[in-house]
């Protein structure tokens, strides 16, 4: 083993330079004052009180953590049920659901969401079909609805495939077994099925929940300039204004909502699949 | 069984079949309360399915199921008064022992008082009382075996299903649950069903067994009448290791095999009826040569702990002898190419000179040519030669590219070929040349030897092969010099497995004896 552990330092020098590096200077910008010389920096926290003081940032926080709440839970609710129905399918018609279901992901993302705009403008599809029967038009664009599905076509794909991938995992006979013991289909599901598919459930989450919190090209292109995301307020730091340190603060916070909320997720997942098992 | 005991289940010409293929063919089964009752047979006999179509999992494509005098053939499991202990057991991994067991008495709403009892009577029934808080992970195989036993039983079904739930239990826990199942029937006093493709488990728990074989019942009886007065050669063999001989029943109590004349207790056959005859391992005991009923030559012995496995052959196979030239290695050197070259001659049949290829004519005759210096191999180029479909001696010249070239005779003779009228059987084999190093040097001679002389048997009346068991000669192979040898080929002849406390040596000629009552005489299939 000894003579192969060499061949990992490019890996760990690679992953230094990429992503330890990175890191550090995010942290360094977020707790320094514009500029800063190669050699002395002037330490602050003004940029984490300028956050936590402002009270438009904290809505834009809070609000940004409701839609990705939203759009989780409605990619929960949404994408079990064709996960369930593709992992009962034989092998070979499960293969390719699975194509289809990740072949959106294969176009790029910025163009997927701008076909919305014209499906949901006052003068695109669904307008112009709800004014042949006389409703409308109704607002749907640049709405906080706009963003959420936008966000949810976008990253249901990933929950489904984590759910099928634990629910695929699950040995038939448990079900005969609870079938056997008197459980009609309905209590099979809710006793059997779905509790040993959580923990499918809750990477699905992970997956979900992270890219929809810190989103930015989606509340921009679905919400207009008028809906704003931790996401957007981050890029703007960045690209307006040129204040990469209170850019780098807001990340920094939002790194660390999403370890916490992670850590939450986690622990939940223990408990509810190991409670009685280690109890 | 008493024929007073109520019918409880009666398969009614079950017939299922999967992608085509028909795995039950018209069961009619009946089972009564309070039996124990063994499926038996190899896997794929369709004893499984049987079950499963109980359990309610599979639907029969014909067929119905009766229980207790309801039609529940389409019924489905959760609505069934019986439950599984599943092959891997199937116990629920988010759910602790208690709460594993308790399972089917929460979805049945009982008060929660009520299921805590019946699950710790459980519990102590299958010794893990302690056990309730544990998770399904900590439990070893045969705890785990004994949740699954208990989460079905908790129900107090009218029947309990057990599909091979012993299959993944080391032997000696595998021993100790069966008394203990057996145990648990008696005591909870309902109908077992179980499966397994275990004749000893069968034997050691059934009140009846139901011996299978691709998707028939070939037997229902007791354990002793099955082991006894097994119906065929199928169940006699499958129910234990047998002897099993051809026969020919002249009157009743009178059968002869191995062209002797033998008494025994059974009756009923028409005159002169082939029959199949069993005489069970431990009923055949190992006399003075003069002193039995049957002679022959013990051919090995293996110890088995409490008795001693052996084998002996009162006849022999069908057998063929052959001649092995042995030659000394004497390439062809060509000096100014640089290679050497070497090629046998050897025999071929008349029938052979039709398909004759020349990979064919390399392979038997070792044709090779290399290089000294390097040792490796150089290709053959052309194989010249000319051929009859006639006896006779035809040279073939192999020549490599460089021009060296050998010569070697095949020689076209008559096949060589017995017939063993008795067995019914054919053997074949060719006289062969061989070098003497091959021989030194072959790690499995035999086989080596079958292969050289392109040995075969097989039975005339299926065409289909038969084993060649030995290989005999009376060369030293290690020291083996040029010249001719002979090579005996033989099929197994008629042999008598014995199990026997007496430890007789290999090689050594003892006689065999029987009683009448130990030979039982079974209808052909």
């Amino acid at each position: 083993m000894k003579q192969f552990r060499k061949m990992t330092y490019p890996y760990v020098a690679w992953i230094s330079v990429m992503i330890i590096v990175p890191m550090i200077l995010i942290l360094l910008y977020a707790i320094t004052t514009e500029g800063n010389g190669v050699v002395n920096f002037n330490f602050t926290i003004d940029n984490f009180v300028r956050f936590f003081s402002d009270s438009i940032f904290l809505e834009v926080l809070g609000r940004s953590l409701r839609v990705a709440l939203i759009t989780t839970v409605l990619c929960i609710v949404l994408g079990y049920i064709p996960a369930y129905y593709i992992a009962k399918c034989s092998d070979g018609i499960k293969m390719k659901w699975v194509l289809i279901i990740t072949f959106p992901t294969w176009i790029n993302m910025l163009v997927r969401t701008y076909a919305w705009i014209g499906i949901l403008q006052n003068d695109g599809i669904i307008n112009t079909i709800l004014g042949w029967v006389g409703i409308g038009p109704v607002d749907m664009i640049y709405t906080e609805f706009a963003v959420i599905l936008g966000m949810v076509y976008n990253f249901i794909p990933f929950m489904i495939l984590q759910i099928y991938t634990s629910l695929s995992k699950m040995d038939n006979s448990l079900i005969e077994a609870a079938q056997d013991l008197g459980a009609n289909r309905f209590q099979c599901f809710w006793r059997i099925t779905f509790p040993l598919s959580l923990p499918g459930v809750i990477s699905g989450i992970t997956l979900v929940f992270l890219p929809a919190v810190s989103s930015f090209c989606i509340p921009k292109l679905l919400g207009g300039g008028q809906y704003v995301l931790v996401g957007n307020v981050i890029e703007s730091q960045f690209l307006t204004s040129g204040d990469w340190n209170f850019g780098s603060a807001i990340s920094l916070i939002m790194a660390i909502i999403i370890m916490i909320s992670m850590y939450i997720t986690k622990k939940v997942d223990k408990t509810e699949i190991g409670e009685r098992a280690s109890a | 069984m008493e024929t007073s005991a109520k019918k409880l289940i009666q398969f009614k010409n079950i017939v299922k079949s999967f992608d085509g293929q028909i795995v039950l063919k018209g069961i009619n089964l009946d089972i009564y309360e309070n039996e124990f009752v063994t499926l038996l047979g190899p896997s794929g006999c369709g004893k499984t399915t049987l079950l499963r179509i109980l359990g309610g999992f599979l639907e029969p494509d014909e067929g119905n199921v009766i229980f207790d005098g309801n039609d529940i053939t389409n019924l489905p499991p959760y609505k069934r008064d019986l439950n599984t202990v599943f092959q891997k057991y199937a116990l629920f991994p988010h759910m602790n022992v208690y709460d594993n067991v308790a399972f089917g008495l929460k979805l049945k709403k009982e008060p929660k008082d009520i299921i805590e009892q019946k699950v710790n009577r459980m519990l102590r029934l299958i010794n893990l009382e302690d056990f309730g808080k544990r998770g399904i992970q900590e439990m070893s195989g045969g705890q785990q075996q004994r949740v699954a036993i208990a989460r079905a039983l908790v129900n107090e079904p009218g029947v309990l299903l057990l599909d091979e739930p012993l299959g993944a239990l080391d032997a000696k826990l595998r021993k100790e649950m069966q008394r203990e199942l057996k145990k648990i029937q008696k005591e909870v006093g309902i109908t077992f069903i179980f499966v397994t493709h275990d004749q000893e488990e069968a034997l050691t728990m059934s009140d009846k067994i139901v011996v299978m074989k691709d998707g028939e019942i070939q037997q229902i009886g007791s354990p002793t009448d099955i082991y006894n007065e097994p119906a065929n050669r199928y169940v006699a063999n499958f129910i234990g290791a047998s002897n099993i001989m051809d026969g020919i029943m002249l009157e009743d109590r009178k059968v002869v095999f191995e062209d002797k004349q033998f008494e025994c207790v059974d009756f009923g056959f028409s005159k002169d009826e082939r029959v199949d005859v069993v005489i069970r391992p431990e009923d055949i005991d190992i006399v003075a040569p003069g002193d039995g009923k049957l002679k022959g030559t013990v051919k090995s012995v293996l110890f088995k702990g409490v008795h001693y496995e052996t084998v002996v052959e009162t006849k022999n196979g069908t057998s063929i002898t052959v001649k092995m030239n042995v030659s000394e290695d004497k390439p062809v050197i060509n000096g100014s190419a640089g290679e050497m070259m070497s090629a046998n001659d050897f025999y071929l049949d008349t029938e052979d000179v039709e398909n004759l290829t020349d990979a064919f004519i390399i392979d038997h005759s070792d044709a090779q040519a290399w290089d000294p210096k390097t040792d490796e191999r150089i290709s053959i180029s052309s194989v010249e030669y000319e051929i009859k479909k006639e006896k006779g001696t035809y040279p073939v010249t192999f020549k490599t590219a460089a021009g060296t070239m050998v010569t070697a005779n095949m020689i076209v003779q008559d096949p060589n070929r017995a017939v063993d009228e008795e067995y019914g059987e054919e053997i074949y084999a060719v006289n062969f040349f061989k070098k003497a190093d091959e021989i030194q040097e072959s790690i499995a001679l035999d086989t080596d030897l079958k292969i050289w002389a392109n040995a075969l048997a097989y039975d005339l009346e299926t065409g289909s092969s038969v084993e060649i068991t030995d290989v005999e000669y009376s060369f030293d192979p290690e020291n083996i010099k040029p010249g001719e040898y002979e090579v005996t080929f033989k099929t197994r002849g008629y042999e008598y497995r014995i199990d026997t406390t007496d430890k007789a040596e290999v090689g050594t000629t003892v006689g065999l004896n029987f009683a009448p009552e130990d030979i039982h005489v079974m209808k052909k299939q």
